[in-house]
């Protein structure tokens, strides 16, 4: 079983945040790069796919040289293989589940888990955004994977608590929710070891970008804001007749 | 980052005479033991807080004459002109960051016992001390009130010459001045004693003559205790210390407020397990509600908010403190740059106090490893040097104080990786519950401190519910490794009184417990009555009995000591603790050990009984805090069963163990051990202390050759 896990070394800001000159993008002195908290969740859960089942994980991240740490981190965590893909990158989910795409095709896994998000864009896309891209059914939001033949049997985390139980035919692109499971540390030794591992570049195909970031800025604080509670059906009621209230 | 500006007031100048302050962070008057006999720790103590941003520190109380003498505890002094020497080293180095220097001129009256000296103290009346075994004094007559007043106008010239900006006539903590002012100590029926206006006729004559003599070149500040909570006979606020204020205001340039007497003075440097931050402000607004003239005073602040409400409020004007400044020295400067979540906050535990009231040793810091090593060790509290072994990496096991505290300093010395692996699912180690005692909940402040700068550092990475065996760290990958695997109670009643276990003591029983299992894993024990033993004799004993009680239990505290937590007689909080667990009904048998426990029964004798009378007392479990113990399995297993060769074969170059898994100890020695291995980690030899520098007389040919001469010159009567 060939398992392919996408990840992303996001950006952590600190307390304070300045911006580049230009306004596009947040200055580098002010975030530290980690890999993305969801992806450790899925690259977890494809080591315990593999400790299971067999097989290898291969590991992608799109991006510049400083995203290897992810995948070093990956590969010190367990995975077989990495492979960066230069050209593309920052905050266009589309244009990266396309070059990841290339990868996986190339790769043609079983299985390809990504995490729910990243923890600097939050746009939720990219994992969809592949899955449509290579035709392959997509399950979000995922809290557990059992495997069978062909196809897993998917928990899918909805809201108030609710699981869906959905069977999926493999291959498939699953989302991986944070909670999963415990992600296993990498002792120093195999930190060591996976510095020295050549990691394969390749270069995403050119392609325009779906998106486009303009301006970064922290927005004015306003004041009046009003606190809605915490009961869900208060919030949601609460909501509606602020509607109706600014409708009318 | 830049400071919010609701705590701009703290940084606001204020006049307090002749002399400006920069803002409004005033280091108290406290002890320290470097006093004026080891100038340069203390010169470098007072003045890292200079440095951290305070615009006024103060000695600790500093004696005006031999007459005044604490010894065995350690004060400053302010004799002669080699004592004016040694004090102006840390004026010169306070004036260095624009700070000033206070001299807290001190005569103890009766609770001087002149140990050294063997000199006879003055006081208002011949009542020996409350606070000192066999101390008394002679009752002054009018002779010996010019002769006091004098040392006073004398020691405060000294003071002007040493550098000192601020002179005080200290009172509080029933010194001297305070004495005449107090009925509880002022007998006398001249026109010293008896009405408020002559019992205040010593301090008032007395700081008019400090004033007239140094009052134009110095700042002028009494030190005043506004309650003694000791009744009628006591200083009360209303009675007498409104009025002084009144009596007094136009010749002091700062009010210094604060409560208590000498004999219970945890009543004013608070321990947290009794009293929030602020505690004396009614005391303080009281005062600066009729004042003219500055008030500052304590509170044990930590919080800016609070510090900047109580200014804003116009309840205090300048802000004191002294625990938390010796915790953290920058408290100012980092409030200044808005890095809120840098400060290291005072826990309250008084430990810094207990080496005082312990008498002679340094002080030291829970929270800051580097208090009082400014100088001998040449630590400072917020620079770290790179380590010459940084491209070397770490692993720590065990993320307890000593561990947490280790991983910190390594990683601040740019330790290329450090692992930080914790076998539960958080930092802290045993204070993960000990926080939960009653009372102790800010000494949590040990581990968020800590949790929050590790979370800052890139290069240390914390590994939770990971239990690693030896094999596992052999094979870890780390060049260097540190155990820090804490300390576990004693489950078979191992103990310092007889050095042998308990018959019947078990903790693997239903009706045993020990407080790791209390408190840790959250063992129950059944029935209504339950024995404490306790042979620690410091927080643990009384904090699980106070506990127990509170859920309902019939408690027995037995303890072989004399007292029952002995040590929190030197952390000033034995008098609450007493009163808390006699009120909670906790039954105290002292002098008791126990020969053995019984199910539903321990049996114990008398310590001094020669004939082993043994005495029963009922009980439905037992709780056994008797003695810590390493917990080494780890640091042994690598060490004689993997051995260091095969050790070294896997790339671990060392292998260090501190904290309690070394050997048990306080909480502020565990933070230190593993401070201390961290700023040594690239010494010849990281596992033994480097040594440090010490103050003392290095006796030099010509000296001897002098001294020689001079003793021989008086016993021949020739000197």
């Amino acid at each position: 079983m060939r398992t392919v896990v996408c990840v992303r070394q996001v950006r952590v800001l600190g307390d304070e945040v300045e911006f580049t000159d230009d306004g596009t993008d947040v200055d580098p002195d002010y975030f530290d790069l980690a890999l993305n908290e969801w992806d450790a969740y899925a690259m977890e859960a494809g080591l315990r796919l593999r400790d299971a089942h067999g097989g290898e994980v291969v590991v992608v991240t799109c991006g510049e040289q400083e995203s290897e740490a992810a995948l070093r981190r990956c590969l010190a965590m367990g995975a077989g293989r990495g492979v960066r893909v230069e050209g593309v990158g920052g905050h266009d989910p589309v244009g990266v589940a396309r070059a990841l795409a290339e990868v996986v095709r190339d790769e043609s896994p079983d299985l390809v888990l990504c995490g729910v998000q990243s923890s600097d864009s939050v746009n939720a896309a990219t994992g969809t955004a592949l899955a449509e891209l290579l035709g392959l059914p997509c399950v979000a939001v995922v809290v557990d994977v059992e495997m069978g033949q062909g196809s897993a049997r998917v928990h899918r985390e909805l809201e108030g608590g609710l699981i869906d139980v959905v069977e999926v035919e493999l291959p498939a692109v699953l989302t991986i929710q944070t909670g999963i499971n415990e992600p296993r540390y990498a002792n120093l030794r195999a930190i060591k070891q996976a510095e020295q591992v050549e990691i394969p570049v390749r270069t995403a195909p050119a392609a325009p970008s779906a998106s486009r970031v303009r301006r970064m800025f922290a927005p004015d604080r306003g004041d009046g804001a009003e606190m809605l509670g915490t009961d869900p059906a208060d919030v949601a009621r609460r909501i509606a007749e602020i509607v109706k209230e600014r409708v009318a | 980052m830049a400071r919010d500006p609701k705590h701009d007031i703290l940084f606001e100048p204020i006049q307090i005479g002749p002399k400006t302050m920069k803002n409004r962070f005033y280091q108290i008057p406290h002890c320290n033991g470097f006093g004026s006999e080891k100038p340069l720790s203390q010169a470098y103590f007072r003045s890292t807080k200079a440095e951290g941003g305070y615009a006024a520190v103060s000695t600790e109380y500093c004696s005006i004459s031999p007459e005044s003498d604490d010894t065995h505890r350690m004060s400053a002094r302010l004799w002669d002109d080699e004592d004016i020497k040694n004090l102006s080293l840390m004026c010169d180095m306070l004036h260095e960051y624009d700070c000033l220097a206070a001299a807290e001129l001190w005569y103890g009256g009766s609770h001087a016992p002149c140990m050294e000296t063997r000199c006879v103290p003055r006081a208002p009346s011949q009542i020996p001390s409350d606070f000192e075994y066999l101390t008394y004094a002679i009752e002054a007559d009018k002779d010996d009130i010019r002769h006091l007043q004098q040392l006073y106008v004398e020691a405060a010239k000294r003071a002007r010459t040493a550098g000192f900006d601020i002179v005080y006539v200290y009172g509080s903590h029933s010194y001297l001045p305070q004495q005449f002012l107090t009925p509880f100590y002022n007998k006398r029926t001249d026109e010293y004693g008896g009405s408020f206006e002559n019992r205040a006729r010593f301090w008032r004559e007395t700081i008019e003559q400090v004033k007239e003599a140094v009052g134009d070149d110095c700042a002028i500040a009494v030190r005043m205790s506004t309650d003694m909570f000791m009744g009628d006979a006591g200083t009360q606020l209303k009675r007498d210390c409104l009025p002084f204020v009144e009596l007094v205001d136009h010749l002091v340039d700062v009010w210094d407020i604060n409560l208590s007497g000498i004999a219970e003075w945890g009543e004013d440097a608070t321990p947290s397990r009794f009293y929030e931050q602020g505690r004396a402000l009614p005391w303080q607004a009281a005062v600066k509600a009729i004042s003219k003239k500055p008030v500052l005073g304590v509170g044990r602040w930590t919080d800016p908010d609070a510090m900047s409400d109580a200014i804003n409020e116009g309840k205090l004007d300048i802000i004191a403190t002294c625990r938390p400044s010796t915790s953290d020295p920058f408290l100012p400067k980092k409030i200044e740059e808005g890095r809120l979540d840098d400060i290291r906050e005072c826990i309250g535990c008084n430990v810094c106090i207990s080496r005082w009231e312990i008498g002679g040793p340094p002080l030291i810091c829970t929270q800051n490893a580097t208090a009082g090593e400014e100088y001998r060790r040449g630590w400072h509290p917020e620079e770290y040097a790179v380590a010459k072994n940084a491209d070397n990496d770490v692993l720590v096991v065990g993320a307890g104080p000593a561990g947490m505290e280790c991983a910190l300093v390594l990683g601040k010395r740019g330790m290329r990786r450090v692992h930080l692996v914790e076998a539960e699912e958080d930092m802290g180690g045993t204070m993960r519950w000990i926080p939960q005692l009653p009372g102790l909940g800010e000494w949590a402040r040990l581990v968020n401190y800590r949790k929050i700068q590790l979370d800052k550092l890139s290069n240390v990475e914390f590994i939770p519910s990971t239990t690693l065996s030896a094999k596992d760290v052999a094979e870890y990958g780390a060049e260097i490794v540190v155990v820090a695997t804490g300390s576990y109670w004693a489950t078979d009643g191992l103990n310092g009184a007889s050095h042998d276990v308990i018959p019947g003591a078990d903790a693997s029983l239903a009706w045993q417990a020990t407080p790791d299992q209390l408190m840790g894993e959250g063992k129950k024990l059944e029935g209504d009555r339950i024995l404490v033993f306790d042979n620690d004799g410091y927080f643990m004993g009384v904090s699980i009995s106070e506990m127990l009680a509170l859920e309902g239990k019939k408690v027995t505290l037995m303890t072989p000591m004399g007292h029952i937590a002995p040590y929190m007689h030197f952390t000033l909080e034995a008098p609450n603790m007493h009163r808390r667990l006699h009120s909670l009904g906790v039954e105290i048998v002292t002098y008791h050990l126990p020969s053995r426990f019984d199910e539903g029964a321990v049996v114990a004798t008398h310590v001094y009984d020669e004939h082993g009378h043994e005495q029963t007392w009922e009980a439905d479990g037992v709780v056994l805090v008797s003695q810590r113990c390493s917990n080494e399995r780890l640091f042994r297993a690598l060490k004689d069963d993997i051995g260091l060769e095969a050790l070294e074969a896997e790339g671990v170059q060392a292998l260090y163990r501190i904290g309690d898994c070394e050997a048990p100890r306080l909480l502020a020695d565990a933070v230190f051990s593993g401070h201390r291995l961290a700023r040594e980690i690239d010494s010849p030899d990281p596992s033994l202390p480097l040594p440090f520098r010490r103050e003392r007389r290095v006796v030099d040919p010509e000296f001897v050759a002098n001294e020689r001469a001079w003793r021989e010159a008086v016993v021949a009567g020739t000197a």
